[in-house]
């Protein structure tokens, strides 16, 4: 009401009074994704969406030695009828393109999804190093994550700048909103998911890396490190 | 005789795998364990599991669908891995059905896992010796704990309740009735195996709405005196008066 001019007393500055009234309205409606109005809809037409394994509900910590082995990387899922007009096959390395940043990963066909729409496993992507795993785990080399494509404002827009890319009522992250392009990687890239970071350095206190082999039997392992 | 196991309702597994993680957990600090990993922190890892779910997609979008299928040893009526054994070390359950190895004996000579038509097997890659899922028994023969617990340990991680468990002899129990049912069938059953777990299969859902049932008998509007409710037009709920 204060946003419609209707209210008197503290209003909303200029800049944000559309967006108020706009978004503030007591009934349900439909809008757009605010940054699919900001960003080159031509260019970029593929949903990007993520899920979170069933395997690792409830139970984040998916460097977790027997969740890993269900979950070790994960793939891009597109639907073939796609990959054909782009132009790739299935397993293939591919780019994923947003208009802020851009990961590189391998793809795998899937019938289940909506040609339009692309997705992965989320959370199973880590940096090289990071939750005591070998530099080489599969989780870094072969797992990406999207939040890389994913950008925190939207454009600069008439509500200014640095505006969080959220939804304007709830604050709710707008992660499923991106849009993509996707394209093959070139021959001569490396057969690694992009971005790559730095490796991380094992921090103070963190246990001793583990061996090749390990046979849990619950008690043991306490008793071999003395723990009460 | 009882033969006890495993019938899975395809139609509800969802994929979750906790199943999977129960049955390790349980299993590998148990009778049975430990359940060995390899490089479990490392490039590609590998381990030893007694169930796992595999997933597949049939279909063409959009009349796709998604199948999880959970996987173990089906202790067979008359399992071909049993009289390969050189040792004896694999063996049937008299009293149960139940098919078991004996680590003490087993040389991890993998005839049993070659004679398997199931892949149900796995070996030990540490410990040398055939694992294989034992149905919990030290969980189902444990008489100090309540009956409710006495059956393996995905049968009660199952959040969907897709996996039963019980003595497929016997005719009224609750597995033989869900065979009988609702289309139980054995895997492969052209080898001869005779496979006592079952799987239930897929089923379209369909929702059954009676013309009826759309209409409130007991709407308070049809006991005033009120004019009747425009013909096809607004809904009971959109109409206000």
């Amino acid at each position: 009401m204060a946003a419609q001019g209707k209210l008197p007393g503290r209003q909303p500055p200029d800049r944000l009074r559309k967006r108020v009234s706009d978004h503030f309205d007591p009934l349900p409606f439909y809008t757009a994704p605010l940054e699919h109005k900001l960003i080159d809809s031509q260019k970029y037409q593929i949903s990007a969406l993520t899920q979170r394994p069933m395997a690792m509900y409830h139970s984040w910590d998916s460097q977790n030695a027997w969740l890993r082995q269900i979950h070790t990387h994960n793939y891009l899922f597109v639907n073939p009828k796609l990959a054909e007009s782009i132009g790739f096959g299935d397993g293939d390395w591919i780019w994923v393109e947003s208009p802020t940043n851009k990961v590189r990963c391998m793809a795998r066909f899937s019938e289940a999804v909506e040609p339009g729409t692309v997705w992965t496993w989320n959370a199973i992507g880590k940096a090289a190093g990071a939750w005591g795993l070998d530099p080489k785990a599969n989780e870094s080399q072969k797992g990406f994550l999207i939040n890389h494509l994913i950008t925190e404002e939207l454009p600069p827009c008439e509500a200014g700048e640095h505006m969080s890319n959220s939804d304007p009522v709830t604050g709710q992250a707008a992660w499923f909103d991106v849009r993509v392009r996707i394209y093959p990687a070139e021959a001569h890239e490396p057969k690694v998911t992009s971005p790559q970071f730095k490796l991380q350095k094992r921090v103070p206190g963190q246990d001793a890396k583990r061996g090749k082999w390990q046979g849990f039997f619950a008690g043991k392992f306490r008793r071999k490190h003395n723990i009460d | 005789m009882t033969q006890l196991a495993l019938v899975i309702d395809l139609n509800v597994c969802v994929g979750c795998h906790a199943c999977v993680t129960s049955c390790k957990e349980w299993n590998t600090s148990g009778w049975a364990g430990p359940m060995t990993d390899h490089r479990p922190y490392d490039e590609d890892p590998t381990g030893t599991f007694f169930n796992r779910v595999q997933t597949y997609e049939a279909g063409v979008f959009p009349h796709t669908e998604t199948y999880h299928f959970p996987k173990s040893c089906l202790h067979c009526e008359d399992p071909p891995c049993v009289p390969v054994c050189p040792t004896g070390a694999s063996y049937k359950r008299k009293d149960n059905g139940v098919v078991l190895v004996d680590y003490d004996k087993c040389i991890g000579c993998k005839y049993c896992s070659w004679a398997c038509p199931y892949g149900a097997r796995e070996i030990d890659e540490k410990q040398r010796v055939m694992k294989k899922c034992t149905l919990c028994i030290d969980r189902i023969t444990d008489m100090s704990l309540p009956e409710s617990e006495r059956k393996p340990a995905c049968v009660l991680a199952c959040p969907t309740s897709a996996r039963l468990f019980g003595d497929v002899h016997e005719p009224d129990s609750e597995v033989s009735v869900a065979i009988r049912e609702r289309g139980g069938y054995a895997l492969q059953s052209e080898w001869g195996t005779k496979p006592a777990n079952h799987y239930l299969p897929r089923r379209k859902t369909r929702i059954q709405i009676h013309e009826d049932e759309l209409v409130r008998a007991d709407n308070p509007l049809k006991k005033e005196d009120l004019p009747s409710l425009p013909e096809g037009g607004e809904t009971l709920d959109d109409v206000s008066w």
